[in-house]
C-alpha cells in the first residue's frame, strides 16, 4: 500500500473519529467510545505497518505559496518519527481501551473520547511533520487538547485553574519558539525540517553562529514550557486534576514528549550551537534534580508521578544536549512506555480504592489487586532503572552519554537524580505494598479484588513492554541509523550501585518492618520543608510575578483611566463648550443675518474693485 | 439726462430698499424694502441699456425677467407669511426668532 496513504489513514483517524463523536454520537457513548477507539485502532495498525515498512524519502505536498516562501505539508519517515509514532498510536490507543473501564460512570464520556481522538491526532501529526510550521501548528494542538482534556472536570475549579495554567504556562514557553521559527523565516525563508538540517545548505550556513544560538535558545524556550523544565515546569503537576488516563496520556507519549522530540528532530542545529546545548544542560540537570527531590516528600501518588515525569524528562534533554541522541530518543520511548504503566496502575488504585494518598492506598489492601500491582513493581522498577527492566538500558546510555561529555557537575547531577528517583519509586511501592496496618476496603469500588479487563489488560501489556523493551536498543539504533557502542559490565556497574542504594535507603526507611515511614529528609528540617513547598517555586509565581504583573496591570490601567479616557473626554468638551460658545453668535434676529451678509459682500465687493 | 443721474436714483432707491430691510420690523415691510431694491435693480439695467448697450432688447428683456421674479417671489413670500401668521400670531421679526442659540 502507498506509505502517504497510510499515513494520512494513521494521523487522521482519531480526527474523524473526534468529528464523527462529536457532531453525531453525543447522547450515543457507546457508538462514541466505538468510533474512537476503532480510529485509534486504524492509527496503531497504520504506524505499526509505516514502521514495518522502514525509513524512506519522506512527502510533501504543497499548501500554499506566497512570494518566495512556500509552505508545504508532509511526512517524514526516519527512525524517530517511525518509531515514536509507533509507541504514540499503540501508548494512545492502551489508554483508550483503559478509559473504557475508568470512565465507565462518568455522565459525559462521549467528549472525554472524542478528546483522546483529537489527541491522538494532534501528536501524531507532530510526529510525522516534514515542516516546522506544520510541527508547530500540531505542536499547539497538542497543547489545546490538552487544556480540553486537564480542564475534563471543569465544574472543578481547580481542574479548570489546572488547565488554565496549563495552557498559559506552555504558551509562554511558545511564544519563544514562534519568534524563533519567525528569525528562522526570515533568514533563510524555508521551514522544510530535512533541508533546514542540511549542513551545507541549512540554517548552520544561513545563520551567524551568534544568531544560530539565539534561534536555538528561543526553540528551547519553547521545549521548556511543553516538557516542563525548570522554571516551567509547574503546570505539570497541577495537570494531575485531570482523570487519570489523561494524565498517563499526557506524561508518557503525548505533550511533554512533543517537547523532547522535538529536541531530537532538531538535534544537529542544537549540536551547533554550544551555548545552548551548555544552558539545556544546566537546566536539565537543576529540573531532574529539583523534582526528584519534591517526589521525595509529596504523599499523591499521582504528584509523586508528576514528578518523576519532570525529571526523566530533565534526563532525556540531558543527553541528547550532551550529544547522546540515541540515549535521548531511547529513553523517551522507554519513559513513554513504564510511565503509561504507572499512571495507568496508579489510576487502577485510585479507581478502586477511591484515593490518591499512597499510604492510604497500602492500608486499603493496595496490594491485593494483583495485575495492578505487579505492573506497579514492573514500571517502578523500569523507572528506578532496575536491570534488566525498560529504564536501566536506556538510562545506562544517557550516563554514557554523559561520561562521553566529561562535565562532572552533570554526570554528578545525574547520578544524584538517578538516586533519588529510585529512591522515591521504591517508596512508592513500599508504602503501597509493605503498609504498616491494614484495614479491609470497607467501600471497594464495584467488585472483585482487581478493576475490570479493559483496564487491566493495557497494564497488562505495558507491563510487558516495560519489562522488556529494553533489550530493543540495538533494533531501535539500527532503525535510527546511529553506532550504539557496546558497553562493558563494569561500566554499568556504577549506576546500578546507586540505583540499588536508593532502594536500599528506601527500604531503610520505608519498608523494613521498624521503619519509621517519614523518610530520611525530615531529619534535615529546612530541606523537608523546602521540598514539601515545592522549592517555592509556585508561591515565587503566586507572589512575586503574580503581584508584579498585578501592579503592571493596575499601573496601564490608570494610564488607561487617567491618560487616554480623560484626554478624549477632555477633547469632547472642548468641543462641546466651543460648540455651545459659538452658538450665542446665532441671535436668530433674521436681520442681522442680512446685515452681516451685506457687509460681507461690500467688504468682498470693494476686495474685488480695488484689486 | 445722463447715465449718471439714472445711476444715482437707482441707487437712493436701492438704499431706501435696504435701509427698510434691515430697519423694519414687520415683514410686509421687509417685503416692500427688498421690492424697492429689485426696481433699483432693474432701473440700472435700463439706464445701461439705454446709453452703453448696443443692442437695445437685452436690457429691457431683463427688467421683464426682475418684474415676473419678483412677482413670483412676492407671492411665495406672502404665503409663507400667512404660515407664520397662524403659527406665531404675528408677523414681526421679533416673535420669529426660534433659531437663537
Amino acid at each position: 500500500m502507498n506509505p502517504t496513504a497510510i499515513t494520512v489513514a494513521t494521523t487522521f483517524a482519531p480526527f474523524l473519529a473526534f468529528a464523527v463523536a462529536l457532531l453525531f454520537f453525543m447522547k450515543r457513548p457507546v457508538l462514541a467510545k466505538a468510533i474512537v477507539l476503532l480510529g485509534g485502532l486504524v492509527s496503531v495498525v497504520g504506524s505499526l505497518m509505516l514502521l514495518a515498512g522502514g525509513p524512506r524519502e519522506p512527502v510533501r505536498f504543497l499548501w500554499f505559496a506566497s512570494g518566495d516562501v512556500a509552505l508545504r505539508f508532509g511526512f517524514l519517515y526516519d527512525g524517530l518519527s517511525l518509531s515514536f509514532g509507533a509507541v504514540v498510536a499503540v501508548i494512545t490507543f492502551c489508554i483508550q481501551v483503559y478509559s473504557i473501564g475508568y470512565m465507565a460512570h462518568d455522565p459525559a464520556k462521549t467528549r472525554f473520547f472524542a478528546m483522546l481522538g483529537l489527541f491522538g491526532w494532534a501528536m501524531l501529526g507532530f510526529v510525522y511533520s516534514v515542516d516546522l510550521l506544520q510541527a508547530f501548528i500540531f505542536w499547539e494542538l497538542v497543547g489545546l487538547a490538552s487544556f480540553f482534556l486537564i480542564g475534563f472536570w471543569y465544574e472543578k475549579p481547580s481542574a479548570a485553574a489546572a488547565a488554565k495554567k496549563a495552557f498559559i504556562m506552555t504558551r509562554v514557553g511558545d511564544v519563544g519558539l514562534f519568534i524563533g521559527i519567525l528569525i528562522i523565516l526570515n533568514s533563510v525563508g524555508i521551514f522544510d525540517i530535512p533541508a533546514l538540517l542540511d549542513p551545507e545548505t541549512g540554517l548552520r550556513a544561513a545563520l551567524s553562529p551568534g544568531m544560530l544560538t539565539i534561534v536555538m535558545l528561543l526553540i528551547f524556550v519553547g521545549i521548556m514550557g511543553k516538557s516542563a523544565q525548570f522554571p516551567l515546569h509547574t503546570w505539570l503537576p497541577d495537570a494531575m486534576e485531570g482523570p487519570t488516563p489523561v494524565s498517563a496520556l499526557l506524561h508518557s507519549a503525548t505533550m511533554v514528549a512533543a517537547g523532547v522530540y522535538l529536541f531530537a528532530r532538531l538535534n544537529p542545529l542544537f549540536m551547533a550551537s554550544e551555548t545552548t546545548l551548555l544552558t539545556v544542560l544546566y537546566i536539565s540537570t537543576f529540573t531532574a534534580i529539583l523534582s526528584s527531590t519534591v517526589a521525595m516528600v509529596e504523599r499523591d501518588i499521582k504528584k509523586v508521578l508528576a514528578y518523576s515525569s519532570i525529571s526523566q524528562l530533565g534526563f532525556m534533554l540531558m543527553a541528547l544536549a550532551a550529544g547522546g541522541f540515541f540515549a535521548g530518543v531511547f529513553h523517551l520511548i522507554t519513559h513513554a512506555l513504564f510511565k503509561a504503566l504507572l499512571f495507568l496502575c496508579a489510576g487502577s488504585y485510585i479507581h478502586h480504592l477511591e484515593t490518591n494518598d499512597m499510604e492510604e492506598i497500602g492500608r486499603r489492601g493496595g496490594r491485593k489487586m494483583r495485575w495492578t500491582t505487579v505492573g506497579l513493581v514492573i514500571g517502578g522498577g523500569a523507572l528506578a532503572g532496575i536491570p534488566p527492566l525498560a529504564g536501566f538500558f536506556s538510562k545506562e546510555e544517557i550516563f554514557a552519554a554523559l561520561s562521553h561529555r566529561g562535565i562532572l557537575i552533570f554526570q554528578a547531577g545525574a547520578f544524584a537524580a538517578a538516586f533519588l528517583t529510585a529512591y522515591y519509586t521504591f517508596r512508592m511501592i513500599f508504602l503501597i505494598l509493605l503498609p504498616a496496618r491494614t484495614e479491609e476496603p470497607a467501600h471497594a469500588h464495584g467488585h472483585g479484588n482487581d478493576s475490570p479487563l479493559p483496564m487491566l489488560a493495557p497494564i497488562m501489556l505495558l507491563t510487558l513492554a516495560a519489562a522488556g523493551v529494553g533489550f530493543g536498543g540495538g533494533w531501535l539504533a539500527r532503525l535510527l541509523d546511529v553506532e550504539r557502542e557496546h558497553h562493558a559490565i563494569t561500566s554499568m556497574l556504577p549506576a546500578i550501585g546507586i540505583v540499588l542504594a536508593g532502594v536500599a535507603l528506601a527500604w531503610w526507611d520505608f519498608g523494613r518492618r521498624a521503619a519509621t515511614r517519614t523518610g530520611f529528609i525530615t531529619a534535615v528540617k529546612p530541606l523537608h520543608t523546602l521540598f514539601t513547598n515545592k522549592w517555592y517555586v509556585d508561591a515565587f509565581y503566586a507572589n512575586v510575578v503574580a503581584r508584579l504583573t498585578d501592579m503592571l496591570a493596575g499601573l496601564l490601567q490608570t494610564v488607561e483611566n487617567k491618560g487616554f479616557d480623560d484626554s478624549f473626554d477632555g477633547a469632547a468638551r472642548g468641543v462641546v463648550e466651543t460648540g455651545s460658545f459659538t452658538a450665542k453668535l446665532q441671535s436668530g434676529w433674521v436681520q442681522s443675518y442680512a446685515a452681516v451678509a451685506i457687509a460681507m459682500m461690500s467688504i468682498l465687493g470693494i476686495y474685488l474693485g480695488l484689486r | 439726462m445722463t447715465l449718471t443721474a439714472f445711476l444715482l436714483a437707482g441707487l437712493l432707491l436701492f438704499t431706501l430698499g435696504l435701509t427698510t430691510v434691515l430697519s423694519r420690523r414687520n415683514q410686509i415691510a421687509i417685503l416692500v424694502g427688498i421690492e424697492l431694491m429689485m426696481s433699483a435693480a432693474s432701473l440700472n439695467f435700463l439706464a445701461f441699456n439705454r446709453f452703453v448697450a448696443p443692442d437695445p432688447a437685452v436690457g429691457q428683456i431683463v427688467a421683464l425677467v426682475i418684474i415676473g421674479l419678483a412677482a413670483a417671489e412676492v407671492s411665495i413670500f406672502l404665503s409663507i407669511l400667512m404660515v407664520v401668521y397662524r403659527a406665531h400670531h404675528g408677523i414681526t421679526v421679533e416673535e420669529i426668532r426660534e433659531l437663537k442659540g
